[in-house]
């Protein structure tokens, strides 16, 4: 085994025990305001101009804070949290799109186009490959000789 | 003459020189008179001397307080402290388009001075008229819609109610939009000169020559600007957060996006000639973004704390933007022929394949950036349903980009031109990789957790350990020119990237916040800080009271956060603190002061306490980003761009020597 490959062998394995570890293991427990505070980063306030409750400092958003941490405190699931928010102030305060219907073109079309950009890349490419390299002609070799005779002149 | 009548008249002064460099300009290119459009130097002196002068006459009304003037009697006031009456400039609309007026006039004479031996090149005469064409739409938007210097009768005694409380709250507010108008005000010297490039039929690399340090200087005042921008979200709204994918945050990132992607993929054209339709887009799509960006801002289209309120001028500006697509697209169109490169990229493996992968990369983010705030008005058309796109959706889909960006900045660097072998790859790529993995042993043994913030900080490592060798090199062959130039600059601005992008993913999978009730003396324990409430103090000022909480943390030192009350205004906004160090930032906000059944105050304080690691690393990154910038536009070791660099062509003899013919050029 070459010194070389023994290196790179060595990264691997060092950066996936790291990754493993840091996915695998849990860390400190997740607190109910953590939970509650990664909930309302996700939600609109509804009388603020595009800020989260989690951002305002409106009443209506503190007070949207205070039911959050308490459905938190009551044990409640985040879709319940989430569906219950919707319904008490429209769909438009959850943050995250749905994936159904017309809305989960806004998913899908930055997938089309990534998808799209590299099948054109793989077919340009291909095309490029395929193409017979330009041989330089005479006249072309007679022009680069000219230059360097000009430059060493010089 | 009235205040407001002295500035009409220095705002229509400006608009008749820019509509005559139009008018002889164009008489010049249909022949009548050809000599004459040399002359609008002139013209453009002329410009520039009345939005100075405009600008001067605004301030100057400001600072005394001229409420014959209704910008002033809107957005003045008596109680603002100076240093905020001079920012009030641009916290309204029509004060902005005046600053956008005044740097882009300039920008034109600087243009003109930069070029002042070129003055019989025809190419120049496009690039001018398109300059005096953009010149005249901002001058007419202030003699139309958008007049800064509309008159107003204030009764005695009237006393504006100054600026937004929001925006004289932090010294950032003085500095953030100037420097974000320079880089977007920039893009116009490319822009002009791609239009002068198509019309003239001149579509080789030599407009790229003559404009590439503008783009760069463009692109580091943006990229600065957007910092900054971020910088005072941060110190002044409290809630721990910087960026939140609000609508003008994206229509600032956009033109960033596009023109990153322009200033790399520009290198594939100058060494290889090609990508020209591609680069050619770039530079129209990033002018063309900064005027959507502002319609977005300006005309209320989308909700955001940012936008001004609605105003008239939202189709005079989308009107503007659907010119520049037009006719940029019919002369990209037109001029098809001439674009079609004459090179080709031999292996995906290369730097120019590389480059080709950061721009399909870089035109992705700006997908979804776009897509995003606009989403939800489509839906809304088509039937009538009301959503939001907010940050878990920008989260989720750019989180992938940022991460192939991010091994893509590893990579990029160190790959030759033309074709890769995989052993000179994994010679040059393997300390760098070892930079990563140590990253990722570091993060978890300082107890952080998760898949995807420790895969950001390994590719970080990745990235920044690249950057660094290359930096290194540089400096071992040139000394310190080794700092300098376009690709060392560069390296130092991946490193600035690299901070950011770690500090990103550190603070947004980490931060954490809780809210306490705290009596006087009261000690709260959160995210291995202690902090204890020490008592409360109102301040009395000109134009606001304030109340603020003495804070001490860790029993180091105290922090005042509080509740600033502008009666004028009728607005309570907090005023936050913040405590940074190198490992991580302790935020307070003061929620609210509790009350008891009867309506009297408890003198407990409800403090909101954000505590997000590595933070500070931001503000580092951006300005390392800026110095890279700084360093770009040095000129290094110029390398001809047509010498004869790359593999030679089967059958063809080997150069003498790979010093570049520099009698050619």
């Amino acid at each position: 085994m070459t010194r070389r490959l023994a290196l790179w062998l060595g990264v691997a394995v060092v950066a996936l025990s790291a990754l493993v570890y840091a996915s695998v293991d849990e860390g400190a427990p997740r607190t109910d305001a953590d939970r509650a505070y990664a909930i309302a980063k996700t939600i609109g306030c509804p009388v603020c101009n595009g800020q989260s409750v989690a951002e305002s400092n409106a009443s209506a958003a503190r007070n949207i804070r205070v039911s959050i941490a308490k459905w938190i405190d009551e044990g409640r699931s985040e879709d319940f949290i989430r569906a219950e928010l919707r319904s008490l102030f429209g769909d438009d305060v959850d943050y995250t799109p749905s994936g159904d219907g017309v809305t989960s073109l806004v998913w899908i079309l930055p997938v089309v186009f990534g998808a799209g950009a590299l099948a054109g890349l793989v077919i340009v490419f291909r095309r490029w490959k395929s193409e017979a390299l330009l041989d330089a002609s005479d006249a072309d070799r007679a022009l680069v000789e000219a230059a360097r005779e000009a430059r060493d002149d010089g | 003459m009235s205040s407001a009548a002295v500035g009409a008249v220095i705002i229509a002064l400006g608009a008749a020189a820019s509509l005559t460099g139009i008018g002889v300009i164009v008489l010049g290119l249909l022949g009548r008179r050809p000599g004459w459009w040399r002359e609008t130097r002139g013209l453009v002196w002329a410009m520039l001397a009345m939005s100075t002068l405009a600008i001067v006459w605004m301030e100057r009304a400001l600072i005394t307080r001229d409420f014959t003037i209704r910008f002033v009697a809107d957005h003045g006031s008596s109680q603002t402290s100076s240093i905020f009456n001079v920012a009030t400039l641009w916290s309204a609309l029509e004060g902005s388009i005046l600053l956008w007026a005044f740097v882009l006039t300039g920008y034109v004479a600087a243009v003109v001075v930069k070029f002042r031996d070129k003055r019989d090149d025809p190419m120049m005469q496009w690039v001018m008229l398109t300059l005096f064409v953009v010149c005249a739409f901002f001058f007419l938007l202030m003699v139309g819609p958008s007049n800064p210097f509309q008159s107003f009768d204030p009764p005695v005694g009237y006393d504006g109610p100054g600026p937004n409380p929001l925006l004289q709250s932090h010294i950032l507010m003085a500095f953030h939009p100037p420097i974000l108008y320079l880089g977007y005000v920039g893009f116009t010297v490319p822009f002009a000169f791609a239009i002068g490039a198509l019309v003239t039929g001149r579509v080789g690399e030599g407009w790229l020559l003559a404009t590439r340090r503008w783009t760069v200087i463009a692109w580091g005042f943006l990229t600065l600007g957007i910092v900054l921008g971020a910088w005072w979200s941060y110190e002044t709204l409290g809630w721990g957060g910087y960026w939140a994918w609000d609508p003008v945050e994206n229509a600032s990132f956009l033109p960033w996006l596009t023109g990153t992607a322009f200033i790399h993929s520009v290198m594939v054209q100058e060494r290889r000639g090609m990508l020209r339709v591609w680069n050619l887009s770039l530079v129209v799509a990033t002018f063309a973004l900064t005027i959507l960006g502002t319609f977005i801002t300006r005309a209320g289209v989308l909700e955001s704390v940012h936008a001004f309120s609605e105003s008239s001028i939202g189709p005079a500006l989308l009107g503007f933007f659907t010119l520049i697509v037009v006719v940029s697209l019919g002369l990209i169109a037109w001029r098809g022929d001439q674009l079609r490169s004459p090179g080709r990229i031999d292996s995906p493996i290369s730097r120019e394949g590389a480059f080709l992968a950061n721009n399909v990369l870089f035109a992705a983010f700006a997908f979804v950036v776009l897509l995003g705030p606009i989403f939800p008005l489509i839906v809304e058309a088509l039937n009538d349903d009301r959503i939001s796109v907010g940050n878990p959706y920008f989260e989720r889909m750019t989180m992938p980009i940022g991460f192939t960006l991010l091994f893509l900045m590893a990579v990029a660097p160190v790959l030759p031109w033309r074709k890769a072998s995989p052993g000179v790859l994994a010679e040059r790529l393997i300390w760098p990789a070892w930079m990563g993995a140590g990253a990722m042993v570091l993060s978890v043994l300082v107890g952080a957790r998760g898949w995807a913030p420790t895969l950001a900080f390994g590719l970080g490592g990745f990235a920044g350990g690249a950057a660094l060798r290359q930096v290194v090199l540089a400096t071992r062959r040139q000394g310190w020119r080794g700092l300098v130039g376009r690709t060392n600059g560069g390296m130092i601005v991946h490193v600035g990237v690299v901070m950011i992008a770690v500090a990103f993913a550190a603070s947004n999978a980490y931060v954490r916040q809780d809210t306490f009730l705290l009596a006087p003396g009261q000690t709260a324990s959160f995210a291995g800080h202690e902090l204890t409430f020490e008592g409360t103090d109102f301040r009395q000022y000109p134009n606001r009271s304030e109340r603020r909480v003495a804070i001490d943390i860790d029993g180091e030192q105290v922090y005042e956060p509080g509740i600033a009350l502008y009666p004028f205004a009728g607005q309570r906004i907090g005023i936050p603190s913040v405590r940074s160090t190198l490992f991580d930032d302790v935020a307070l906000s003061v929620d609210s002061f509790p009350v008891d059944d009867d309506g009297n105050e408890t003198g407990q304080v409800v403090l909101r306490v954000t505590v997000q690691p590595l933070i500070v690393w931001l503000w580092i990154g951006g300005l390392v980003m800026a110095l890279g910038t700084l360093l770009a536009v040095v000129p290094g070791r110029r390398r001809n761009p047509t010498a004869p660099v790359s593999a030679p062509l089967p059958g063809a003899e080997p150069p003498a020597t790979a010093e570049p013919v520099k009698e050619l050029v």
